[in-house]
């Protein structure tokens, strides 16, 4: 060996060596990277670790029922049959879906809408086919499950509402929530998939009470977002929505719709003790359930043809001329200023002319010489055409809402209107026109601008045979405690208006008369008839006495009618019905509250219920 | 002039032949080989087996038995290379380099594209597949054997020269111009590496060498915009500013270090790595392996896995002085350095010290093409070292 070999061999070793230094410098480095990642920020890692590892899942609170006061279903959470397809598991979706569509129908927009949901999510996170389904077709599915691989039926909570829609204008319905409503109400529950909000009625109003506030499920996820495991926690349980229990009476509303039969109209039946609502139904109803599940097209033109107007709360939102039911808040309004006494009688001749105008009385030839009591018995027009004029707008317009006309009412429900008490000041500020005296003889009869609720008239009666307090309706159990104002006016004048009420139903000749018409032993009923006109009548009808109501066609027909309470003494209930297009003469419209009235009494249990058994034995 | 090179032909594949039969005499040498290299050696495979496991969540059939068998079969490989004579090395080590070479141009022209990257090549006979095989790691081999050859013929003073220098060049940049074409960064790096190393042990001159890294880091720049895919660049932007993430490729590294940190001093325990259960660090099964060992093990076992492989560096490097021929010597610290680039670069990137290159780390991670390039650089190492005393052909330019 070489002397220049051995040199070169040291040289590599040397060369070897400082190449190892370079390496064990990299050691370093890495132990030292190590160190800092391990042991300084381990700390700081193991919560990023954790992050990782853990997510909290939103737990959706089961949505509070809502009930009458007897505990009765008005809307609930029942089982929802659904079929829900889990990408990763199907390997053709296509064919699947055409499959599918041998056992259950699916719509092309159906399809669209499961493939976008398909694309939008991860593969393993079930997407709804179709929801809703009825028994016969969901145990088909189970059935026929081996064919589809993928394809899971389910069964969910869906809100349902019993009762054939007797409560829809009430309750409401639960939809999913609008672009509007994700943006004015940011609960992260409204993002959850096939959460629903109320749409109307209660469902909506105490929507915050029933939707409860969602809880969280601690969850292992791996990187891919699956849950890998579960860590209950009591203390993140969600809070579940509040029932909430209504003053209805879901017997009752149902008697109430048998009654209507097919009629269209409202009815509000009112404690007069405590101004709970025992019963408030417009008619004709709609399922609610259409609007959960998802109305067809069909469906909603059906709704939206009826001439009825199945959808519109004709109780809350209703305008209607009281008529002549608006004619005890003239008496009270004259009785109180002191400006007629009871006994003083003025002479009906069909017609009050004034100026250039003629205001008629509904009875031909006119009622004669009457008295207050009478003219309210007969409902004479002339009477109060003339009384009107010495009360005055003001005075009538201020009784009025003392009894509550103009008033929207909180009952914890959205779209109440508030109908129109008129007075001058209103009509200079809407109209931009002067009050003339024409327009107090129509008020007086509760025609020309008076417009009011069903429920508002209900309020009115419930005040006047409560006599003391001014009654505020109350809906929900739990809600309006406050005490009652009082109704301040003078108990006499309560008492005669009350028995001039009596003559309407009881004593022959009333316009309500029926003997024995709430069919209670001596227990009496107290009432007043109206008839609001949908249109004017010409001179040349009421001279060709041709106007007979029933011939004109429904929708010209007059609007039926009838305020009251019963007993008349130790008054329970006030009724308030309206039949649209009922005809003249409010038959329907008594009938109706007659009969409500005796079930309302009948089923109140408790201490009048003692009381008409007496009184039904005393008298058989 | 046809029949001398015959002639010369006839004797060299003679020559090879007496050095096959030599193997008798090689078996007596069996006490020779370095046990504690090996054992540590299959230590180590041993502990990729439980990663791989761990991994794989428990799976003994996705990896782990596979690893363990390979790892049998590439240690007794490693320990037949390491008996057979180191003359036959030498001999072939021109021959393997043009093969090698051979093929990694056929891999340019007909190469398999897998995952966008042409790298592999199927050896065939008219329709009948053999192999499918990656030429690449097998330069990886071809450049220490061919470069070593090269430094043993060529006397120390010419190292520096232009035929030296030239030559070198020629050997390291062919090969790593057709890696690079695959395209394959990782791998143009560990080569290009290991090539510039062996030319710094053969003695090239420092004033040289600072030359040629001035022009390197000068040239780096215009290598990244023009030399590099897409991808490529983006991870090199990604590891220089985590927050440059088009693409999520940072997502690789922020879970690699959650997993490694997360691991603490002790470790969350065997099979009780929850980044590891969850699938959050990616490809953990190979390149990503050692983000298990770093949660499940901790700072302890993380860094008793480093120590081993300085371990396993530095018995090389002793076994390299202790060897009489350039041409083992370098062989010998040829395949430290790939082995050792291995090692420092997969662990820096799972580290967040360097980019994502797609390294492995030898030995642990899955996968057989590494494994067997790995092992046979061993036994070569082994080989040289039993062979320290051999007389090679000395350089027909001595002197």
């Amino acid at each position: 060996m070489g002397d220049s070999d051995r040199h070169n061999l040291v040289s590599i070793n040397r060369r070897a060596a400082l190449l190892g230094s370079l390496g064990a410098g990299v050691f370093g480095v890495l132990s030292s990277r190590l160190y800092y990642l391990q042991i300084l920020k381990a700390e700081d890692y193991r919560a990023l670790s954790d992050d990782n590892r853990f997510n909290f899942n939103m737990t959706i609170p089961s949505r509070g029922r809502i009930l009458d006061r007897y505990g009765n279903d008005l809307a609930i959470n029942s089982q929802n049959f659904s079929l829900v397809l889990i990408p990763e598991r199907v390997k053709d979706i296509e064919a699947t879906l055409l499959k599918l569509k041998q056992v259950l129908s699916l719509s092309t927009s159906n399809i669209t809408r499961i493939k976008k949901n398909i694309n939008k999510h991860a593969s393993f996170v079930p997407v709804l086919i179709k929801e809703n389904l009825d028994w016969g077709t969901f145990s088909r599915l189970n059935f026929k499950t081996p064919d589809f691989p993928g394809v899971i039926p389910q069964v969910g909570l869906g809100r349902s509402y019993p009762n054939d829609g007797l409560f829809s204008h009430t309750i409401g319905y639960v939809g999913s929530p609008s672009a509007r409503d994700l943006q004015g109400d940011k609960d992260p529950l409204l993002k959850q998939p096939s959460f629903k909000i109320g749409k109307t009625g209660i469902e909506s109003s105490a929507d915050k009470l029933l939707r409860g506030s969602s809880g969280k499920l601690k969850v292992e996820v791996n990187a891919s977002g699956r849950i890998v495991r579960e860590f209950p926690d009591g203390n993140d349980a969600p809070k579940n929505g509040q029932d909430i229990w209504l003053t209805l009476d879901s017997e009752l509303q149902k008697k109430a719709a048998e009654l209507f039969g097919n009629d269209s109209g409202g009815i509000v039946v009112m404690d007069v003790l405590t101004g709970e609502i025992r019963t408030m139904l417009s008619m004709p109803t709609f399922n609610g359930n259409l609007f959960v599940s998802g109305i067809t097209q069909k469906q909603m033109d059906e709704l939206n043809n009826d001439e009825r107007r199945p959808q519109y709360n004709k109780v809350l939102a209703g305008g209607y001329p009281p008529a002549s039911t608006f004619k005890m808040v003239v008496m009270l309004a004259a009785l109180e200023g002191g400006i007629i006494n009871t006994k003083d009688k003025i002479i009906c001749r069909q017609k009050v002319n004034l100026g250039n105008r003629t205001f008629h009385c509904w009875k031909r030839g006119g009622h004669g010489p009457v008295n207050m009591r009478d003219a309210l018995k007969n409902s004479c027009d002339v009477y109060f055409y003339e009384l009107s004029q010495k009360v005055g707008i003001e005075n009538i317009a201020s009784m009025g809402r003392k009894l509550g006309f103009g008033e929207k009412f909180n009952i914890g429900l959205n779209g109440l209107k508030s109908g129109i008490m008129p007075d001058p000041k209103w009509k200079k500020l809407k109209l931009g026109a002067n009050w003339k005296l024409g327009d107090t003889l129509n008020a007086s009869i509760g025609q020309g601008f008076v417009l009011s609720t069903p429920l508002q008239m209900a309020v009115m009666v419930a005040r006047l045979a409560n006599g003391k307090a001014s009654l505020t309706p109350n809906l929900i159990i739990g809600q309006n405690l406050s005490k009652f104002k009082s109704l301040d006016i003078d108990p006499s004048h309560i008492a005669f208006v009350q028995k001039s009420m009596l003559a309407v139903c009881e004593e022959p000749g009333g316009t309500a008369y029926k003997k024995y018409g709430l069919e209670l032993g001596k227990l009496q009923i107290a009432g007043k008839t109206g008839t609001g006109q949908v249109r004017g009548i010409s001179e040349q009808e009421r001279r060709s006495k041709l106007r007979k109501d029933e011939d004109l066609p429904w929708k010209l027909r007059d609007h039926n009618l009838f305020v009251g309470y019963a007993p008349f003494k130790n008054p329970r209930f006030a009724v308030s019905c309206l039949v649209e297009h009922g005809g003249t003469g409010s038959k329907r419209a008594i009938e109706i509250s007659r009969s409500i009235l005796k079930t309302a009494l009948l089923r109140d249990g408790i201490s009048a219920g003692k009381e008409i058994k007496s009184s039904i034995a005393t008298n058989v | 002039m046809v029949f001398p090179r015959v002639k010369k032909l006839k004797a060299r594949l003679l020559q090879m032949y007496n050095l096959l039969l030599d193997y008798k005499k090689t078996t007596s040498k069996f006490s020779e080989i370095n046990w504690l290299l090996v054992v540590l050696i299959f230590g180590l495979g041993l502990v990729g087996v439980a990663m791989i496991y761990a991994a794989t969540g428990g799976d003994w059939l996705s990896g782990a038995r596979q690893h363990f068998y390979r790892m049998i079969f590439a240690t007794f490989f490693m320990l037949f290379i390491a008996i057979i004579d180191l003359r036959l090395w030498y001999t072939i080590s021109y021959p393997f380099y043009l093969v090698v070479l051979v093929l990694l141009i056929s891999v340019d022209l007909m190469g398999v594209t897998v995952n966008g990257s042409k790298r592999w090549v199927d050896l065939q006979i008219v329709n009948y597949q053999l192999a499918r095989i990656q030429p690449s790691e097998i330069m990886k081999l071809a450049i220490v054997l061919a470069l070593s050859r090269f430094y043993h013929d060529l006397p120390r003073w010419r190292v520096s020269s232009i035929y030296g220098l030239l030559g070198a060049f020629l050997i390291i940049f062919v090969p790593m111009f057709f890696i690079m074409r695959q395209p394959d960064l990782g791998t143009t790096l560990l080569v290009a590496a290991t090539g510039l190393s062996i030319i710094f042990l053969a003695g090239i001159k420092w004033r040289l060498l600072a030359s040629f890294l001035i022009f390197s880091i000068i040239s780096i720049p215009l290598f990244f915009i023009f030399g590099l895919q897409t991808y490529q660049r983006e991870r090199i932007l990604t590891f220089l500013d985590p927050t440059h993430d088009p693409s999520g490729a940072s997502y690789h590294i922020i879970q690699s270090k959650i997993a490694l940190g997360s691991g603490g001093f002790n470790g969350k325990g065997f099979m009780s790595g929850t980044q590891r259960q969850l699938e959050y660090v990616p490809e953990n099964r190979t390149d990503f392996i050692f983000t298990v060992i770093g949660e499940e093990f901790g700072f302890v076992g993380s860094l008793s896995a480093i120590a081993t492989y300085m371990v396993i560096i530095g018995i090389c490097v002793w076994l390299s002085v202790q060897c009489k021929q350039v041409y083992s010597k370098l062989l010998i610290l040829g395949f430290t350095i790939t082995f050792a680039l291995y090692v420092f670069i997969n662990l820096a990137m799972i580290m967040g010290l360097a980019p994502v290159v797609g390294v492995p780390l030898p030995l642990i991670s899955y996968g057989g093409t590494v494994l067997l390039t790995v092992m046979t650089g061993f036994g070569l190492i082994l080989s040289a070292y039993i062979n320290r005393d051999s007389k090679l052909p000395s350089s027909k330019f001595k002197n």
